[in-house]
């Protein structure tokens, strides 16, 4: 065995295990280089790292970001309320009218159903009128329906706020309570304003108008339910005037038995 | 034959003046301290005779420590008033004699009742201490809590009003 022999037998004593340790590192190598290169591969180890911190982010988004998004938000809405208006009435209108159109028609057709299942001398004249007006059936109803009704007439004497006379088609509420509370509250405004002359001329509250017919030593208070429009309120300001200036006289203010009967018949027809 | 009156009571805050009304017309009491603010109505039937009743309409009126911070329109058409003071609190009946001068003058002919209120809270060596103060003065000594002459308060008044 020469020198050289002798040097390999050296060699492969001392450099297999680094020669195989070698190898098996460069077939590693080729594998990550595969697994990097090749995007199915690529996707298949990374996808359920990234899933998991994208679910992650997710839920936290609400605690982490909400309030800032929050704040953002108002800031932005404060600062353009106009361009927030501007952009969103056209839809809250549409909304609305939609839902109003819808209702009518839900209503215009039940009453329609109502008159077709219905033969009455009174639907025979309504269609008289209805097609002498040109307007339909169920239209006449919906106007008859709102058109304001008298519920009650109460004569209240000025300052004190006592009942004179009450006439109502049906007893619902404490007359001496409601005049006296309508006297306070008359009196608080009318001191409030601190303005001679001027009178509180009608309260609303709910679907009632409480119209307030100021004269000299008292006051009268109609309770009007239905549609209270400046057509309306003018012929009852003519006929409780006509009222008060034919029938009224001291000696029936005093009497509420012969004023409330003067009331009753006067007023008896709602029509005004 | 019922026929209605307007009775309105004044005096300062929290001297039991809501107290006596609901007393009289609910016959309840609540140690509940519920400030009334503007005015509030009340009303009840009273029997006077056996043919004739009033319609007591009760204005309660939000408390001044001065009578002339009243507003006057409230008082317009009063037919009796309740002036009520707290026993137990001397700053409430201190200038009793001008609040009462203040009614005579302005409301002439009109009753007035003086009503010494919470009589529960004191004592009777209490009440003679200060005997020269408002005891020539007060038509009643009354409890709202107890109830105690509340009712005759009341009905005296109204038969004074018939």
């Amino acid at each position: 065995m020469n020198q050289e022999e002798r040097l390999n037998i050296i060699k492969d004593i001392l450099l297999t295990d680094e020669r195989e340790f070698a190898a098996s590192i460069q077939k590693k190598i080729k594998v990550l280089e595969n697994t990097v290169n090749e995007k199915d591969q690529l996707s298949e180890k990374i996808s359920p790292i990234i899933d998991e911190k994208l679910s992650e982010f997710v839920k936290e988004i609400p605690n982490s970001l909400g309030p800032t998004i929050t704040e953002a938000l108002k800031e932005e809405i404060k600062n353009s309320q106009d361009a927030v208006v501007e952009a969103l009435f056209p839809i809250l209108g549409k909304m609305v009218k939609r839902c109003v159109q819808h209702e009518m028609k839900l209503l215009s057709e039940k009453i329609n159903t109502q008159l077709n299942n219905t033969f009455s001398f009174k639907r025979f004249f309504r269609s008289k009128r209805s097609k002498n007006k040109g307007v339909n059936d169920a239209d006449l109803i919906i106007q008859k329906q709102s058109s304001p009704k008298i519920e009650q007439i109460i004569f209240i004497e000025k300052g004190s706020g006592l009942v004179l006379a009450v006439y109502s088609k049906e007893k619902a509420t404490d007359e001496d309570m409601v005049a006296g509370m309508l006297t306070a509250i008359k009196s608080f405004i009318e001191d409030a304003f601190k303005k001679e002359e001027q009178d509180l001329q009608y309260i609303e509250y709910d679907h009632y108008h409480i119209h307030l017919q100021n004269l000299s030593s008292y006051y009268i208070a109609v309770i009007v339910s239905g549609a209270y429009n400046v057509l309306y309120k003018d012929k009852l300001e003519d006929k409780l005037l006509e009222f008060a200036s034919k029938i009224i006289k001291p000696e029936i203010l005093k009497n509420k038995e012969i004023l409330t009967k003067k009331i009753k018949v006067y007023f008896n027809n709602d029509n005004i | 034959m019922t026929t209605s009156k307007k009775i309105v009571l004044l005096g300062h805050f929290g001297v039991g003046k809501s107290s006596l009304i609901r007393r009289f017309v609910e016959n309840t009491f609540s140690e509940n301290y519920k400030v009334t603010i503007g005015v509030h109505i009340f009303k009840k039937v009273v029997e006077v005779s056996n043919s004739d009743s009033i319609s007591l309409i009760i204005w309660d009126l939000e408390g001044q420590d001065d009578i002339k911070k009243t507003r006057s329109s409230y008082l317009l058409g009063t037919n009796g008033f309740i002036y009520v003071f707290d026993l137990s609190r001397p700053i409430t009946f201190e200038n009793l004699n001008s609040e009462l001068e203040f009614l005579k003058e302005n409301f002439p002919n009109i009753p007035v009742k003086v009503v010494g209120n919470k009589m529960d809270l004191v004592t009777k060596l209490y009440l003679k201490d200060y005997s020269e103060v408002f005891g020539h003065l007060v038509d009643f000594f009354t409890s709202a809590k107890t109830g105690s002459r509340v009712d005759n308060l009341f009905s005296k008044l109204a038969k004074e009003l018939l």
